[in-house]
């Protein structure tokens, strides 16, 4: 693919895939991704921050030679998830002299997912905010449990104020330019979705983590997915935004219908929140992605689901959508299920079962047999007021 | 005795229900040892909030 020099003597050596449309099987990228990696050379020491995914091999390898790289002195290992240390048991074949620099929890993660207990001795752990000299680099390294998995730790080149970051600020955005105007709407849409899918689990440390980089201030942050980030002012203040404990006034109305019953439902809540000027957007759970769903639950401070009963319990659908909503725990204070049955009559259980972990309040559902007659519009028409009591407290 | 929610998966410690055999039905969320983790995700005694 090609190298790039983002600092003195600090590359981009990872990969771009353009192509790619799912990620992790679980959240489409309609502009692709990249999988960084950063090769960082002092007077003395080479060392090599990350990998790249294994598919990559030839691309990633190609990037070294490019650099006339021969041999590395440690490979830094932030993040043990498979797309980053893919490459790993490679490098150690083709460098060996190579040492693993990385801490007890990533360590013990690559050594069973790799099955590397056989050069468990070219492991070096470091400690949280230790350093290792490269000459007239050092680096330094921060543990960031749970930004996201309970591994990550960042590494900083002191010096050059460059701060790696692995997947925390990352986006999924495959860009020709080393570094991306964080404005453009194309790439914060991007940015959203991949916080809703990979960050906003971990919202109480995001926060702690924003802190950590206010503290150490670098001048760029090199992610592991997307473009590097240059004095990236506006996406932390997003990430504060996104990761804070307060919701905005937004309703989200997810919903599926059957025979046209659960859909008048959505129509009437939704047209009564309009009319009473409580931002709502409505999505059909069959033609919205979870890249769209989970974007659009960032922000709400009420979430409802609506769907019809299939047998006994929800449409498969909308327990897709809940257990996605209940996985991305985002800030969500109010949720409520409505829907409609004709005979069996265990979806709302099911669905406010599913969400009880949020901590929300679940509204009073309104579940009704067949078409939705006045009782029903009576029942929304409370749950509406319910929702703008709670909005107008915003 | 305070029932206490995980901020990274969303378990929740009943004192009332304990969890295992170790920590039987009863034992207080401050009794669990700080090397307690999550039964769920793993994260540390630090990650939970009271509910």
């Amino acid at each position: 693919m090609a190298t790039r020099e983002i600092a003195d003597r600090i590359y981009s050596v990872g990969t771009i895939d353009w192509d790619l449309r799912y990620f992790d099987a679980i959240m489409p990228t309609p502009r692709g991704s990249s999988y960084n990696s950063y090769l960082v050379k002092g007077s003395e020491k080479t060392a090599l921050i990350d990998t790249c995914k294994p598919n990559d091999e030839a691309d990633f390898i190609t990037n070294l030679m490019r650099l006339d790289q021969h041999s590395l002195d440690y490979i830094i290992i932030d993040h043990a998830e498979q797309d980053h240390s893919g490459l790993l048991p490679l490098l150690l074949e083709i460098f060996p002299g190579a040492k693993v620099v990385t801490n007890e929890t990533c360590k013990g993660l690559l050594l069973a997912m790799h099955h590397l207990e056989e050069v468990e001795e070219r492991f070096i752990v470091i400690g949280d905010r230790e350093t290792l000299s490269l000459g007239d680099k050092t680096l330094k390294f921060y543990l960031a449990p749970w930004v996201h998995w309970p591994d990550t730790m960042f590494t900083e080149v002191i010096e050059d104020k460059v701060l790696f970051t692995t997947d925390f600020l990352g986006t999924h955005y495959a860009a020709p330019t080393l570094y991306q105007d964080d404005e453009s709407p194309d790439y914060l849409e991007a940015a959203k979705r991949y916080y809703a899918a990979i960050m906003m689990p971990f919202r109480s440390s995001v926060q702690e983590h924003l802190n950590l980089i206010d503290e150490i201030a670098p001048k760029i942050i090199g992610p592991s997915h997307g473009p590097v980030l240059r004095m990236p002012a506006k996406i932390i203040d997003l990430y504060r935004d996104w990761s804070g404990d307060s919701p905005k006034n937004l309703v989200i109305v997810a919903y599926v219908s059957m025979h046209g019953s659960t859909e008048l439902m959505t129509k009437f809540l939704v047209d009564d929140l309009v009319q009473r000027g409580i931002p709502v957007h409505q999505y059909n759970l069959l033609e919205t992605d979870t890249g769209v769903l989970g974007s659009a639950i960032v922000d709400a401070a009420t979430i409802v689901i609506a769907t019809p009963t299939v047998l006994f319990g929800p449409h498969p659908v909308a327990v897709n959508a809940a257990y996605l909503i209940r996985a991305l725990r985002p800030k969500v204070q109010q949720i409520a299920v409505i829907g409609s049955y004709g005979w069996g009559t265990n979806a709302v259980n099911y669905l406010e079962e599913m969400l009880s972990p949020l901590s929300a309040k679940i509204l009073e559902p309104v579940y009704i047999r067949g078409q939705p007659e006045e009782t029903a519009i009576t029942a929304l028409h409370a749950m509406a007021d319910a929702i703008v009591e709670h909005h107008k407290t915003l | 005795m305070d029932k206490y929610r995980c901020t990274i998966c969303g378990y929740v410690y009943d004192p009332e229900k304990g969890a295992g055999i170790m920590y039987p039905a009863g034992t207080s969320f401050e009794k669990l040892p700080d090397t307690w983790k999550c039964p769920v995700c793993g994260a540390p005694k630090t990650q939970f909030k009271k509910v």
